[in-house]
């Protein structure tokens, strides 16, 4: 007997809520990028929850596109931190705030 | 024929990308450039060549582009767009020849950009759309931009802030305007578009036109980017850029909002009349060539302005041959300005004069220029004013005899300017510096041409006079009605 | 050949030797420069003669011919051909000009001997030359406007001609700037013109001028008048033509006294019809007359420049031909115009000869007893002042004499007027003329002069190319009046009658009395000239000291510089100078920078919501996604 599609949603929104709850409070970039991977997958869950509750295959295709993209994402952020790393400066988000108005 | 329309701006695109594209040391590469523009010449001699001037709109070519917004590609020359466009084509290269021998550096991407301004002028004026025509209006800016702020003088880059700013302002207001327009027609064609009464929209799009020419009182502008901007840009920028807003005036403006136009016609006629006085007065305080040309040019561009305004056919057909004129005549201005800095090294009056001592060329070319500037009878730019100032004295006795007075302060700022070339003495005289030798290639053509139409202005009013300018602006009510 | 093609030749040559120097000057000798420029008037002077022969084989009333090149100028209604008129009046006008204009070009050879850049000089000359004739032979009020314009290019460049001296770049602006203010005028009768009858042809616009409204006729004539006035330095439109004399000796000669100046009598005779239907403007033109030849009479007395006088001369002499064609007596004006131009141009040159001897001093204090070195001028000079003081038989008797006995036959106030105020010039002019010449010409001989004239004993008077051409002038100062013997002939009136008619007829008695006085007045001035200069005695010196405050107003020209002054250019420059710190600065290009900043403070205003804390902008995301996610459910239910 599996779970019903509440206990999906669910989940699914617990383990988003941790993921923004991981962006809005932790300063550590390598950190929050997995923060953002935690509330994607939240995503993804829900998407794939909801095609095999609706009995069709829309929401698989739509849970390996965002997968393609995180995977592009994680490369560009990733990239990002490595080269903040080589230059030196803090690994602290807060104190990466050249671009304030 | 109708691929003419298109070869006059693609041709100058691509030779532009070419160009850019060479690799920097590439031998030939300015007389590529030139030898692009000079077909472009051609083309554009070919165009007058086979322009019928009895028929209106030639050489159109008309394509869908993205119909689902009602966008065409639609261009096409009239006697206007004849006489601007050959305008364009032939001061563009003799403006480059002028950068050539002053030594530009970077070459490559002063060619290139060049070559590019050329194409987005020559766009706007062959234009027979909305979009497309605002496609080249503000495309023109960008190589503008790069101009002015990469090859000017010593205070380039606050000037050039300047002009972009307020020129974007109207451009923002122009845009606002055209898509107001395109969606409540269904389409941006000149031809789908029917006669609007909206004044806000008039004045909206007008707001582009009046800071582009530019109408007392948005001429902030100008002196500083006339004085920063490298000499032949300056000359562009005032003989041929500064026509794109009477230009469209002519073009969208007037045609479009009739009814606005003729309600707010008491308002720029008498900016048009007061940027006349009261910038012919300014340029006669000036403190250096380019000032006083900047001036003159505001005046002179008040005068077109007015012609327009006035409502009768003689004022049109003076205002479109006063564009060709004075686009000439700044033309040659500027560059004889340009000539003066790069030999001799100095702007101010204080510090230059007496310079027609052994140097005949030059005095012989300071002085024809400046009577054919300020319009000694006889002149191109006579015909010109005799047919705006006709006009404007139809409309009302007293704006044509106040515009008169302009002639009197043209001729007072004229003379203080050769004199102040030519003959003033200063505390050190200018002994180094050789007279006019093969600058004449950049000089003469230009003077010669102001010497034909001179002889004869009909070569120009003919072909323009059979525009329809039917529905230009409503015939004044008031004639001359002086002295009864 | 026909006579249109003719004139068309006249107009031609004088451009073509202005091109060939233009083009070649540079490559050929001065020798072959200057003969061109003087070959190429010759032409047209052949040509005006070829003209006239033509006009006169043609039956009087058959003498108008137009001819049009090309149409010059089109736009909406208007449509105008560069087209020229050959008629009796512009006949006679280009026989003047290309006349004198050759003469003086011929003397000019042998003045500018020397000069760095006589080529220029030549070039300058021939475009006034074809300027002027451009002018007369206009049969398009929109032509007549191109030459006048031209000729007073011509005038600027030549009065400026010598530019390192700073005054003759002054005088020049000057003349240029007043002349623009007559340019102005003429534009704006145009305007009117064309308003009224759609056209600017001379001759279908004459046609048409009867049925204009009489206002309107009032108007273009009044500003007719003003481009007349400003053209022929009358009053109050007088004051560039005294500095003018900046230019060399010929130019004052060619244009300051024989054509150019003369140009605003022609205008005025050439629109008979629009100020004959105009009275009130025909009088002013008479007034203005008066005015300026009792004037400058007045002023000449004091003039100590020699050229100046001449110059004040003209002015006046100019005067008496405005009060002929304002009282309607057009062919004496045209006659007077005529004669003038021989004895001025004679007296110019003459004073050039002295003004060259003397290595270009103009100042008559300093000359004296000229006549023992230069005796062939003095002849010369006397036969000039002579015809100018109107002593018969020398051609200024004929023709002023002319004028004031139809200021006689007009027998109303301004007819008198005329004849009042002319004769009264008349005793200024002989006084003021034989001033000069008593003070130059006689007398013992200044050491100035002395040292001046033994440094060029030998050299004869000057080189033959001055001497031949004055002496033709001198000629024609003595015969040309003979074209008008009262009761004998009246050809230059009949020649002229079907084009430019006269209004009134002076009767032979009329003549008689009007002759009779004015050379009687002539001669008391000619008596008077010798008392005081002549004897050298100290006779001038009392005289100025019991009219000190008199010569003091006439010195200074009655003030018209300094109160154009005060009146235009300071307010001018004051305005232009305050505006640029009240208006230009702060509000046009302020209100640009007001652009800008409005920006600015928008963005620093917008920008302070971005801190840049990844954090915040990610809670802002996550309170926006719930607002939506609220707004979403509450939709729902």
């Amino acid at each position: 007997m599996s779970p019903g599609i509440g206990s999906w949603i669910t989940l699914s929104a617990a383990l988003f809520s941790i993921g923004l709850a991981g962006v809005m409070l932790r300063r550590n970039p390598l950190v929050i990028l997995l923060s953002l991977e935690i509330m994607l997958n939240a995503g993804n869950l829900l998407l794939v929850a909801m095609a095999r509750y609706l009995g069709n295959n829309e929401g698989h295709v739509l849970a390996l596109v965002v997968m393609a993209v995180a995977a592009a994402e994680v490369v560009v952020g990733l990239g990002l931190i490595v080269a903040l790393a080589r230059r030196g400066s803090s690994l602290d988000v807060d104190d990466l705030k050249g671009l304030a108005g | 024929m109708s691929w003419l329309s298109t070869a006059l701006w693609v041709l100058p695109a691509a030779a532009a990308v070419l160009v850019g594209l060479a690799p920097a040391k590439l031998w030939g590469r300015s007389a590529f450039a030139i030898a692009a523009m000079l077909a472009n010449l051609v083309l554009a001699l070919i165009a007058i060549g086979q322009f019928d001037s009895s028929k209106g709109l030639q050489f159109a070519e008309s394509r869908h582009w993205v119909s689902d917004l009602g966008l065409t590609y639609h261009v096409g020359i009239d006697g206007l767009s004849l006489v601007m466009v050959a305008l364009t084509a032939f001061c563009v290269p003799l403006a480059t020849a002028f950068g050539l021998w002053a030594k530009r550096e970077n070459l490559r991407g002063y060619l290139a950009l060049m070559l590019a301004l050329e194409a987005a002028v020559v766009l706007l004026f062959v234009a027979r759309d909305l979009i497309v025509f605002y496609v080249g209006f503000e495309a023109m800016l960008v190589p503008l931009i790069f101009l002015i702020g990469g090859w000017g003088g010593t205070r380039r880059v606050r000037a050039t802030i300047r002009f972009v700013v307020y020129t974007l302002v109207g451009s923002l207001l122009l845009l606002i305007s055209v898509i107001t327009l395109g969606l409540s027609n269904g389409t941006f064609d000149l031809d789908g578009i029917s006669a609007n009464t909206s004044p806000w929209l008039f004045l909206a799009m007008i707001a582009a036109f009046a800071i582009k020419s530019p109408l007392f009182p948005f001429h902030g502008w100008v002196p500083e980017a006339y004085r920063e901007a490298p000499p032949e840009v300056a000359g562009l920028l005032s003989g041929v850029i500064s026509k794109a807003g009477t230009y469209g005036m002519i073009r969208f403006a007037l045609p479009i909002f009739q009814e606005p136009s003729s309600d707010w016609r008491w308002l720029f006629v008498t900016l048009a009349l007061a940027g006349l006085l009261w910038c012919s007065l300014m340029a006669f305080r000036q403190p250096d060539s380019r000032g006083v040309i900047a001036y003159s040019s505001i005046a002179q561009m008040s005068l077109i302005t007015l012609g327009l305004f006035v409502g009768s056919g003689e004022a049109y057909t003076g205002s479109v041959f006063q564009m060709v004129n004075h686009g000439l005549l700044s033309m040659l201005l500027f560059l004889l300005a340009g000539f003066v800095e790069v030999r001799f090294g100095e702007t101010a009056f204080a510090r230059i004069g007496s310079l027609a001592r052994g140097r005949a060329a030059l005095a012989t070319i300071v002085m024809a220029t400046g009577m054919a500037a300020l319009a000694v009878p006889g002149s191109s730019l006579f015909a010109s004013e005799f047919l705006v100032l006709l006009g404007a004295f139809r409309y009302w006795w007293l704006v044509g005899a106040i515009a008169s007075l302009a002639i009197v302060l043209a001729a007072m700022y004229m003379l203080r300017w050769i004199s102040a070339v030519l003959h003033d003495r200063t505390a050190t005289p200018v002994r180094e510096g050789k007279d006019v030798r093969w600058e004449a290639l950049y000089l003469v053509p230009l003077l010669a041409v102001v010497g034909f139409l001179s002889v004869d202005p009909h070569a120009v009013t003919a072909r323009v006079d059979c525009d329809s300018h039917a529905g230009l602006v409503a015939p004044a009510s008031t004639g001359s009605e002086i002295c009864r | 050949m026909s006579a249109t093609t003719l004139a068309w030749i006249v107009l031609a040559a004088p451009m073509a030797g202005l091109f060939y120097n233009l083009i070649v000057g540079s490559s050929v000798s001065r020798k072959h420069a200057t003969w061109a420029a003087c070959a190429s008037v010759l032409v047209s002077f052949a040509a005006a003669v070829g003209v006239l022969i033509a006009l006169l084989q043609r039956s009087p009333d058959d003498r108008q011919l137009v001819s049009t090149g090309w149409t010059w100028l089109s736009g909406g209604q208007l449509h105008e051909g560069f087209s020229i008129l050959v008629d009796p009046l512009s006949a006679v006008m280009l026989l003047v000009v290309s006349g004198v204009g050759f003469l003086i070009h011929a003397y000019s050879v042998g003045y500018m001997h020397g000069d760095r850049e006589e080529k220029r000089f030549f070039a300058y000359l021939n475009l006034f030359v074809f300027s002027m004739l451009l002018l007369v032979l206009a049969g398009n009020f929109l032509i007549l406007l191109i030459g006048w314009g031209l000729v007073g290019l011509s005038s600027y460049l030549l009065i400026g001609y010598w530019w390192e001296r700073p005054a003759a770049v002054q005088a020049a602006k000057k003349a240029f700037v007043m002349n623009a203010i007559g340019d102005v005028g003429i534009a704006l009768a145009l305007f009117l013109l064309w308003g009224h009858t759609h056209s600017l042809d001379v001759l279908g616009t004459f046609s048409a001028v009867d049925s204009l409204p009489g206002s309107t006729t009032t108007w273009i004539a009044g500003l007719l008048l003003v481009g007349a006035i400003a053209k022929s330095a009358q009053l109050p439109l007088h004051t560039w033509l005294p500095d003018a004399m900046e230019g060399p000796t010929p130019v004052s000669a060619l244009i300051h006294a024989a054509t150019m100046v003369t140009a605003g009598v022609y205008l005025v005779a050439r629109c008979w019809p629009i100020f004959r239907a105009a009275p009130e403007v025909s009088d002013l033109t008479a007034l203005i007359g008066v005015a300026t030849l009792t004037m400058a009479g007045l002023i000449a007395l004091v003039q100590t420049d020699i050229k100046r006088v001449i110059a004040y001369s003209t002015m006046s002499q100019i005067g008496y031909m405005f009060c002929a064609v304002g009282i309607g007596a057009t062919s004496a004006g045209m006659f007077h115009l005529v004669t003038h131009a021989f004895f001025k141009a004679l007296l110019f040159l003459g004073a050039g000869v002295v003004i060259h001897a003397l290595a270009d001093e103009q100042d008559i204090r300093k000359m004296g007893g000229l006549g023992r070195y230069l005796p062939y001028t003095r002849t010369l000079m006397w036969i000039g002042a002579l015809a100018l003081a109107g002593v018969p038989p020398f051609a200024g008797f004929f023709s002023k004499d002319q004028i004031l006995a139809a200021g006689l036959a007009r027998a109303d106030w301004v007819g008198y007027l005329v004849f009042g105020f002319g004769l009264a010039g008349a005793f200024v002019t002989a006084l003021y003329t034989f001033r000069m010449i008593f003070i130059v010409f006689h007398g013992e001989p200044t050491s100035f002069a002395r040292t001046h004239a033994e440094k060029h004993a030998g050299h004869g008077e000057g080189p033959f190319s001055m001497i031949w051409t004055i002496s033709v002038l001198a000629l024609g100062a003595v015969t040309i009046g003979f074209l008008e013997l009262p009761g004998v002939s009246h050809a230059m009136r009949t020649f002229l009658e079907p084009v430019a008619p006269n209004a009134l007829e002076a009767s032979t008695s009329q003549e008689t009395l009007a002759s009779l006085l004015a050379v009687s007045l002539g001669v008391i001035g000619i008596g008077a000239a010798w008392l005081l200069y002549g004897r050298r005695s100290d006779a001038p010196r009392k005289v100025a000291e019991q009219t000190a405050p008199l010569e003091s107003v006439l010195q200074r020209k009655l003030g018209f510089d300094e109160l154009y002054d005060w009146a235009f250019h300071r307010p001018a420059v004051a305005l232009a100078r305050g505006g640029a710190r009240a208006w230009e600065g702060p509000v046009v290009t302020g209100s640009m920078d007001l652009v800008g900043a409005t920006g600015g403070w928008l963005s620093r205003v917008l920008g302070a919501g971005q801190s840049g804390l990844v954090r915040v902008y990610a809670l802002v995301l996550a309170l926006g996604l719930a607002a939506l996610a609220a707004w979403f459910m509450a939709g729902a239910s």
